[in-house]
C-alpha cells in the first residue's frame, strides 16, 4: 500500500514518522535521504575492519606511563615520591627496539624488573608495569602517542570525557558520540542489529545518539528474558507477545523513536547473543606459547585468581599475577567485547575502567597507578594473542585497539603524593595494521622526542624546567597533536570513511583553522599541532 | 504560518489527478476548508473536506480504486493522516495517530440529506477500520472522542508529581479531580500519614522472636554474624506451630544453670560469651553472647545437640527473647543445621528504627527511601526529596573513606557514613513542609551538610598563610548547584570563591552542638583522647584557623546579560566581602550562599531543571528571554523565574512548582507521556502500579525495599546516595535506555510477577521480597462475575497501568493481552474463562501473571 506522506521540513528531520514505528527497520520503504546517501558512500562496516576502544576514566598520568626519561625535568625535584627510576646500566639514548624485560626463569616475580623500560627512540621509556607492551611494540603493532590533547582543555572530568566522546571540544550540547556518528554514516546502523556494542554499566556517550540504538551489555550472561511460567514455552510466549507489540503504532511522543529503536535492537540481538558463551567456564583462551618464560601459556583474560598469570601454576603465588585482583570485572567485559567483535557483525565495541584519578598516593613502580598500567599492557597483549590465534570474523590485522583518557596530569606532584588534573596525555593504538616500530615508521613512539617533526612542522619535545612539561600555565604538558586527528585518521583510513563523512563525524575537520588534517597553528588557541600522524 | 499540500491521487483507471494548495493557516487555529474538490474522469470521486478538530468527510464510493489523502496540520504533534482504501472486497480506513483518544467511530450515510449514523458493518482495530464492501456506495465521516482533559491531567499528575499511579490513588484522584490533587500535593504538611515503615521500635527493650520450620537436623546453632554482643533468654523449642506450647526440647534454654558442654558448646569465636545475671529477661540469668568474629556454622557458633533427635517431617517452633546492645547491634542468628528453622531478629528491626538509633547501614537507608517512594501519600514530597538528593549530590563511599582515618571497625564506618546521608536526607524531607520554603533554605542545608563538606573536599581546605584553597566545592557550587556550567562566572570567580569556604570542616561534637559550628569539638576539649573513644556526633564545625581572612571580590564588574530581560538585565552582581577574622569568617560562606541563591542565573538553571523533571527533557539554559518568538519552553522558564522573583521571600519552591503545574505545557499533550522512567522510577512504578489495599489491610504488591537495590544497579548503575560524579544521575532517556538496560528492566518486571514459591531461581533474580499478586488486585476491584472475563480483566489492568493512553490508542495492546489470556504456552487455544482458580499454582493465576508481565514489558511502560 502506498503512503503519501506529506513531510514537513521539520517532520522529516525530527521524526521518521511512520505508521508502525516498530516495523522491522530493514523493511523501511522510505529510507531517509541521509541513509541513501550513506549507503553509496564510504566503506565503514563493509571492509571487514573493526575497532575496539577502552576508555581510561579518571585521567591517566601520561608522564609516568610513557616517560620522557631523558627530559631533565623528569626528576625528583618535580616528582620526589612518584618518579620512575632509570636503570643505571641502561643508556636511554641508544636507539633500537624496545627493551623486553621478560623473566629469565619461571619462578621470578612477574614484575621483577623495576626501572623504566627503554623504548628505543632515544628519549622515552615505559613504566615497568607496561612490560607486556614490549612484544607488541617490537612487532610493529603498537603506537604510543604522547602530548595528545585539544584546545582550551577542560580540567573537569565530566566535561572533558564528554568532549573526548562527542568529538566537539567545548560543546556540551552535542549529545551524540563520535562512534555513533561513525556507525550512522555507515548506513548500517538502521539495518544491522549489531553495529556498536559496549560492555559496561551503561551506554557511553561515544555510542549514544537519538537516531540509532547501539547495544550496551551490563552483564552479557544475563542478556536473556524470563517468562511466566519460566519454561521454554513460557519464555517463547512472552517473547512473542513482546515482538508483536513492538510493531504497534502509537502517536508520536519525544522518546518513542528511541524506545522503538532500542526495543527492536534488543529483540534482534537476543538471538545473536544466545549463541555466544560469555561465562567464566567458557574462558579458555590462552597464550600460544609459554608466557613470560614461565612453565605454561597464561590465560588471556584474567577473570579469577586461577586465570591470573602464573598464580595457580606456582602454588597460588601472588607475585606471579599479571594484573591486580580488582581487574577481573574489567577483563570479563573486555573478553565479552572481544568475543562480540570476533563472532558477530559488530563493527565497533568497547569498554572502560576507572581509578586513574590519582590525586593522592599515586604510587610509583608499585601502587595505584602501577596496577592500572598493568591492566592496560596485559589487555593489549591479550587482545593481540586472542585475535592472532582465535580469529573468526575479526583478525588482528583488521582490528585497531585504541585507548582514550580525558586529560593528563600535573608535572609536579602535589602534597598528597599524587598528581592533579592537567592537559595533554597519552593514547595507545594497537593492531596488526598499525605502522609501529620498523613497520612503516622507524619508531613506535610519536610525540615524545626532541626530534619530533610531523607534516613538515617541527614540534620537538623541549626539555627542562621551561620546556614542554611546563608548556601550559607553567604547570602542564602542552599538546602537540589533537585527539581528533588520531581518531579521525583511524575512522577514515582504517574503518573506511570518506573525508566528507569524516568532516561530519568530527566537525572540527571541516574547519580549516583547527588544522586537524595537516597540522599548523590552531586558530582556537594559537598552539602548533601536528595534524594527523602516520599510525596506520 | 504554513501551507500544506493536499494531494488526491489514484492508481490505475484514473486519468487525471487533482491537486490543491491549501490556504495558509494560523498556527494553532483549527483548519477549515471550503469544498475542495477532486474530480476524476473515469470514476467520479468528490472529496469534500471540512476539518475542525478532526472532523472531515470524504466521498469514496467507487470500487477498484485507490485513493490516498494526506494532510499535515499546524499543530506539530498532531498531524492528520487518513487513508481510505477500496479494494475488491473491503473498505479500509487508516485512522490518525492522535494521542489520548478514547474512541474512534466511523459514521456513514448513503445520502447526505439524511445525515450520518454509526456504521456498524465495520470494526476498528488499532488504527484501522474495515468493512466488507457489500452494500451501496457510502459517504464516510470519522468521529474522534478524546480522553477527558481531567483524565489526561490525572495521569500526568500521577506520573510526574508521584512515582506513577497506584490503582487506589488513581480512583481517588479521578474522584477529587487532578487540580485538587495538585493542590493537595503542594501542601504535604497537611497530608496526615502514619506509615509502618516510620515506626521506631524501642531498642532498649527485650524483643520476642519466633520462627517455625521443620526439623532438618538436631543441632541448634546460636551465633552473631559479626563482631559484637547481644543477649538471649528463654530459648524454647516446641513441637508444632504454636510457640511456647508443649515441652521445651532444649536443655538450659532459660540459661538458669551454668553453661556446661553437655548443654551448650561454645566455639572459639564466641569464647567471651557466658551467663549474665545482671541483664536477663526472666529467671536468674540470660545468655550474654560475645563474638570476636562473625559466625556461620558449628565451628563458629554456640550449639546444642538436641536429644531425642528431631524429625525432618515434623514442624517445630523456636521462640526466644533478644536484647540488642545499642551501638553494637550485630546479626543474631539461630538456626538448625541445614536451616530447617532459621531466625534472625535483626531483620525485624525496621529501617526507621535502625536509622534513628545509629544502627543503620547504607542499604537500610536505601530501603527506607524507596519504601517511602512506594508507600507514601506525600508523593510530591518524595519526588522533590529525590530531586534534591540528585541535585546536591553527596557520596556515601567518600564519607566512609574519610572516617577510615579515625576508626578501624568497618561496620562502624558504614554506620557513620550512613548517618551523614540520613541526616541530610531528613533535612530535605523536612524543609518543604514549610509553605515558604525557598531555594535559599535548601542551598544552606546542602552547604552545612557534613557529607557535602567531605564530598567536595572543603573539609581539609586551607586558605591561611600560603595555603591555596581547594576549588572543588566552589566550582561545583557554581557549575552544578546554582548557575549552571559557564553561565555567568569564570575561573577567577571560582578561585576567589574557594577562599570563602576555607574553614568549613567537620569534627566530632558533643550531641548538643550538632548544629553549632562555632563550638569547640570533643577533640578540642579532650585532646589526649583517641577519637574512637569519644562519644559524640560528627557535624559541621568551623575551623577558623584554616580560613583565608582577606577580603574577596567575586564577579568583579559583571552585570547580568541582556538576554535575561527585565528586571534582571544590566544588574551588577558583584559581591565584595570584607576582611573577616576569627569566627566572623564563617559569614563569608553564608554571604556567598545568600548572594548566589536568587541570581537570575540560578533562577534560570533551577527552573530549567525543574521543568525537565516535570514537563519534558528539552529545556535548555540560554534562552533569549527578550525574543518575541520565545518558544513555549522558554516562556515557561520565564514564568518560573517570575514566580521566583516576584514573591517575598524570593525563590519559594511552591510558587515555582505552581507555575509549572498550571502551565499549558504541563496540562496538555505537551507533557503527557513525554519522558522515560529512570531506574528508580521504573522499579518503584512497577510495584505501585499493582499495589492496591485489600480489606484486610495488606497490599496486592509489596517490596521490602532492600530488594530493589540490585535491579536499580543493573539498570545502568543507579546507586542511591553513592554517586561518584557530582552532576547527578541523568534525567533524560538516552542516558538510561539501551538494549542491555532494557533487558534488565524487562527481566525485573518478569521476575517480580513470578509468584513466590514458583521457580525460586527466576524469582530471586529480582529479589524474593518483591511480591505481586495481580489476581488479588483483580478480585479486589472487579465483581466476581467478571473474573473469568478476559475482556473485563484486560480493560481494568490497562486502565491502571496506562492511564495516560486513551482506550483507542491501547486497542492493539488490548487485543494482544486478551489473546494471551486465551492461549496456552504452546500457542494453542485455551479459553481464559475455563481456567481453574484452584491448584498450586492455579492455572488462572499463572495465566494472569503472564499477561500482566507482558503488558509491563511493552514499550509504553517505560514512559511517564
Amino acid at each position: 500500500m502506498q503512503h503519501l506522506n506529506i513531510i514537513t521540513r521539520r517532520g522529516f528531520l525530527d521524526r521518521s514518522f511512520k505508521i508502525g514505528l516498530g516495523v522491522a527497520l530493514s523493511t523501511l520503504v522510505d529510507i531517509p535521504v541521509v541513509m541513501k546517501r550513506a549507503l553509496a558512500e564510504g566503506n565503514i562496516g563493509r571492509n571487514g575492519k573493526k575497532l575496539l576502544f577502552i576508555f581510561l576514566r579518571g585521567a591517566n598520568d601520561a608522564l609516568n606511563s610513557v616517560i620522557p626519561i631523558r627530559d631533565s625535568a623528569y626528576n625528583t625535584a618535580n616528582r620526589p615520591d612518584i618518579l620512575i627510576p632509570s636503570d643505571v646500566g641502561t643508556d636511554y639514548s641508544v636507539t633500537g627496539p624496545c627493551d623486553s624485560p621478560m623473566n629469565s626463569s619461571a619462578a621470578d616475580p612477574t614484575y621483577g624488573y623495576t626501572s623504566a623500560i627503554r623504548l628505543g627512540n632515544g628519549f622515552a621509556a615505559l613504566h615497568p608495569s607496561l612490560k607486556f607492551l614490549a612484544p607488541l611494540y617490537n612487532a610493529g603493532d603498537l603506537a604510543l602517542l604522547h602530548r595528545v590533547g585539544y584546545p582550551k582543555q577542560s580540567r573537569s572530568h565530566f566535561d572533558s570525557q564528554n568532549y573526548w566522546e562527542n568529538g566537539s571540544p567545548g560543546n556540551n550540547l552535542a549529545k551524540d558520540g563520535i562512534f555513533y556518528r561513525t556507525l550512522l554514516e555507515s548506513g548500517l546502523a538502521h539495518t544491522a542489529p549489531l553495529t556498536g556494542v559496549s560492555v559496561q554499566s551503561s551506554l557511553p556517550l561515544l555510542l549514544r545518539g537519538s537516531k540509532a540504538a547501539m547495544t550496551n551489555l551490563t552483564d552479557p550472561t544475563r542478556y536473556n528474558l524470563l517468562g511466566i511460567p519460566n519454561t521454554l514455552t513460557g519464555n517463547a510466549k512472552a517473547d512473542n507477545a513482546l515482538r508483536t507489540a513492538n510493531g504497534f503504532p502509537f502517536p508520536e511522543k519525544r522518546n518513542r523513536e528511541l524506545l522503538a529503536l532500542q526495543y527492536q535492537n534488543l529483540s534482534d540481538t537476543l538471538a545473536i547473543f544466545a549463541s555466544l558463551d560469555f561465562s567464566d567456564a567458557g574462558n579458555t583462551f590462552r597464550d600460544d606459547a609459554s608466557t613470560d618464560n614461565d612453565d605454561a601459556p597464561y590465560y588471556l583474560f584474567p577473570t579469577s585468581n586461577a586465570t591470573n598469570g602464573g598464580y595457580a601454576l606456582h602454588g597460588n603465588n601472588a607475585a606471579k599475577y599479571v594484573v591486580d585482583t580488582g581487574a577481573y570485572s574489567f577483563f570479563r567485559n573486555l573478553k565479552a567485547a572481544a568475543l562480540i567483535l570476533n563472532k558477530t557483525e559488530a563493527i565497533i565495541a568497547g569498554t572502560e575502567f576507572g581509578g586513574f584519578d590519582t590525586h593522592s598516593n599515586q604510587g610509583a613502580i608499585t601502587g595505584q597507578h602501577a596496577n592500572l598500567q598493568r591492566r592496560i599492557a596485559w589487555a593489549m597483549y591479550a587482545l593481540r594473542k586472542y585475535f592472532l590465534n582465535y580469529a573468526d570474523k575479526a583478525t588482528w590485522d583488521n582490528l585497531i585497539v585504541v585507548t582514550l583518557s580525558e586529560f593528563g596530569r600535573t608535572t609536579v606532584q602535589n602534597s598528597d603524593l599524587g598528581t592533579d588534573h592537567a592537559e595533554a596525555g597519552v593514547m595507545f593504538v594497537a593492531g596488526g595494521a598499525v605502522k609501529g616500530f620498523q613497520a612503516g615508521n622507524s619508531s613506535g613512539v610519536f610525540g615524545c622526542s626532541p626530534n619530533d617533526a610531523y607534516n613538515g612542522q617541527s614540534l620537538p619535545w623541549v626539555t627542562g624546567q621551561t620546556g614542554s612539561m611546563f608548556g601550559v600555565s607553567s604547570r602542564y604538558l602542552k599538546r602537540a597533536v589533537d585527539y581528533r586527528s588520531i581518531l579521525g585518521k583511524l575512522i577514515r583510513d582504517h574503518l573506511g570513511a570518506t573525508q566528507a563523512q569524516l568532516n561530519r563525524i568530527i566537525p572540527g575537520y571541516a574547519v580549516p583553522g583547527e588544522c586537524l588534517l595537516s597540522g599548523g597553528v590552531s586558530s582556537i588557541d594559537g598552539t602548533r599541532i601536528a595534524g594527523e600522524l602516520g599510525v596506520v | 504560518m504554513r501551507a500544506g499540500l493536499l494531494t488526491c491521487r489514484a492508481e490505475s483507471r484514473w486519468e487525471s489527478a487533482y491537486q490543491q494548495q491549501l490556504p495558509e493557516q494560523e498556527p494553532g487555529m483549527p483548519i477549515a476548508f471550503a469544498g475542495v474538490s477532486c474530480q476524476f474522469q473515469k470514476n467520479r470521486v468528490s472529496i469534500n473536506m471540512v476539518t475542525n478538530r478532526g472532523w472531515f468527510s470524504r466521498w469514496a464510493a467507487v470500487p477498484l480504486a485507490l485513493i490516498s489523502l494526506s494532510l499535515s496540520a499546524q499543530e506539530a504533534s498532531l498531524p492528520l493522516q487518513i487513508e481510505l482504501t477500496l479494494t475488491n472486497q473491503q473498505t479500509k480506513i487508516e485512522l490518525p495517530l492522535y494521542p489520548a483518544v478514547q474512541e474512534f467511530k466511523i459514521l456513514s450515510t448513503t445520502n447526505l440529506a439524511t445525515g450520518f449514523a454509526e456504521d456498524t458493518s465495520g470494526q476498528v482495530s488499532g488504527y484501522t477500520w474495515m468493512e466488507s464492501l457489500a452494500g451501496p456506495a457510502n459517504f464516510y465521516r470519522l468521529q474522534i472522542t478524546p480522553m477527558s482533559s481531567n483524565a489526561l491531567l490525572t495521569a500526568t499528575a500521577l506520573n510526574r508529581l508521584a512515582y506513577g499511579p497506584t490503582p487506589d490513588e488513581l480512583e481517588r484522584v479521578l474522584a477529587m479531580g487532578p487540580q485538587a490533587y495538585i493542590e493537595e500535593q503542594l501542601a504535604p504538611e497537611l497530608i496526615e500519614e502514619q506509615l509502618a515503615i516510620d515506626a521506631v521500635t524501642a531498642n532498649s527493650g527485650w524483643q520476642y522472636v519466633t520462627a517455625t520450620g521443620t526439623g532438618s537436623s538436631s543441632t541448634l546453632y546460636v551465633y552473631l554474624t559479626a563482631v559484637g554482643e547481644g543477649y538471649v533468654d528463654d530459648l524454647v523449642l516446641v513441637r508444632g506451630t504454636v510457640a511456647g506450647t508443649g515441652a521445651n526440647l532444649l536443655r538450659n534454654g532459660g540459661f538458669e544453670s551454668p553453661l556446661v558442654t553437655n548443654d551448650w558448646t561454645i566455639s572459639s569465636n564466641h569464647l567471651g560469651s557466658g551467663i549474665s545475671t545482671e541483664i536477663k529477661h526472666s529467671g536468674t540469668g540470660s545468655l550474654h553472647l560475645v563474638a570476636t568474629s562473625g559466625g556461620s556454622t558449628k565451628e563458629s557458633a554456640i550449639w546444642q545437640t538436641i536429644t531425642p533427635a528431631l524429625s525432618s517431617s515434623q514442624q517445630y517452633t523456636l521462640s526466644y527473647w533478644y536484647l540488642a546492645k545499642s551501638n553494637d547491634l550485630s546479626d543474631l542468628t539461630l538456626r538448625l543445621s541445614n536451616s530447617g528453622i532459621t531466625s534472625s531478629p535483626d531483620a525485624l528491626l525496621t529501617p526507621a528504627t535502625k536509622l534513628f538509633n545509629n544502627l543503620a547501614g547504607i542499604d537500610d537507608l536505601r530501603a527506607w527511601h524507596v519504601l517511602h517512594a512506594v508507600q507514601s501519600r506525600r508523593q510530591l514530597l518524595e519526588v522533590l526529596d529525590q530531586f534534591l538528593e540528585n541535585h546536591f549530590v553527596t557520596q556515601y563511599s567518600k564519607s566512609r573513606d574519610y572516617f577510615d582515618t579515625y576508626y578501624n571497625d568497618s561496620a562502624l564506618l558504614g554506620r557513620l557514613a550512613t548517618q551523614l546521608e540520613f541526616k541530610e536526607n531528613s533535612r530535605w524531607r523536612q524543609a518543604p513542609l514549610n509553605p515558604q520554603c525557598t531555594f535559599s533554605n535548601l542551598l544552606v542545608i546542602s552547604a552545612e551538610s557534613p557529607a557535602m563538606i567531605i564530598y567536595l573536599d572543603t573539609v581539609n581546605s586551607k586558605g591561611n598563610a600560603k595555603n591555596i584553597a581547594n576549588e572543588n566545592y566552589a566550582r561545583e557550587l557554581l557549575e552544578l548547584f546554582t548557575f549552571g556550567v559557564d553561565n555567568g562566572y569564570d575561573q577567577a570567580d571560582i578561585t576567589n570563591m574557594a577562599k570563602c569556604w576555607t574553614g568549613w570542616s567537620v569534627n566530632i561534637m558533643d550531641l548538643t552542638n550538632e548544629f553549632n559550628p562555632l563550638a569547640k569539638s570533643l577533640r578540642d576539649l579532650y585532646p589526649g583522647v583517641a577519637v574512637s573513644n569519644l562519644a559524640g556526633v560528627w557535624a559541621f564545625q568551623y575551623k577558623q584557623g584554616n580560613h583565608n581572612t582577606n577580603s574577596k571580590t567575586i564577579f568583579p564588574g559583571k552585570t547580568v546579560p541582556a538576554r535575561f530581560g527585565s528586571p534582571y538585565a544590566g544588574r551588577s552582581y558583584q559581591l565584595t566581602l570584607p576582611a573577616r577574622t576569627g569566627t566572623n569568617g564563617i559569614k563569608d560562606g553564608y554571604d556567598v550562599l545568600a548572594h548566589l541563591a536568587d541570581q537570575p542565573f540560578t533562577q534560570e538553571f533551577l527552573s530549567v531543571k525543574l521543568c525537565r523533571l516535570f514537563v519534558h527533557d528539552d529545556f535548555d539554559v540560554g534562552y533569549d528571554f527578550t525574543d518575541p518568538n520565545l518558544s513555549p519552553e522558554g516562556q515557561l522558564v520565564r514564568d518560573c523565574m517570575m514566580a521566583w522573583e516576584t514573591h517575598s521571600p524570593k525563590g519559594q519552591i511552591r510558587k515555582i512548582l505552581a507555575a509549572i503545574f498550571n502551565s499549558g505545557l504541563f496540562r496538555s499533550h505537551g507533557a503527557s507521556m513525554h519522558k522515560v522512567k529512570t531506574p528508580l522510577e521504573f522499579v518503584v512504578g512497577t510495584i505501585r502500579t499493582l499495589r492496591s489495599q485489600k480489606p484486610d489491610g495488606t497490599f496486592t504488591a509489596e517490596t521490602d525495599g532492600y530488594s530493589l537495590r540490585m535491579p536499580m544497579n543493573r539498570m545502568g548503575g543507579m546507586s542511591l546516595f553513592d554517586r561518584g560524579d557530582p552532576d547527578g544521575y541523568p534525567e533524560a532517556a538516552p542516558g538510561w535506555i539501551s538494549a542491555g538496560t532494557l533487558a534488565e528492566r524487562l527481566r525485573f518486571v518478569q521476575s517480580v510477577l513470578i509468584a513466590v514459591g514458583q521457580d525460586d531461581t527466576a524469582k530471586s533474580d529480582s529479589g524474593r521480597n518483591n511480591v505481586t499478586d495481580p489476581v488479588a488486585l483483580i478480585k479486589n476491584k472487579l465483581p466476581a462475575l467478571k473474573w473469568p472475563d478476559a475482556g473485563a480483566v484486560v480493560d481494568y489492568l490497562l486502565s491502571v497501568i496506562y492511564p495516560g493512553e486513551g482506550k483507542a490508542n491501547l486497542d492493539l495492546y488490548r487485543t494482544t493481552a486478551i489473546n494471551f489470556l486465551n492461549t496456552n504456552e504452546s500457542g494453542l487455544a485455551s479459553p481464559f474463562s475455563s481456567l481453574s482458580m484452584s491448584g498450586n499454582p492455579p492455572p488462572y493465576d499463572t495465566r494472569v501473571r503472564g499477561m500482566v508481565a507482558a503488558l509491563l514489558t511493552f514499550q509504553r511502560f517505560q514512559e511517564q
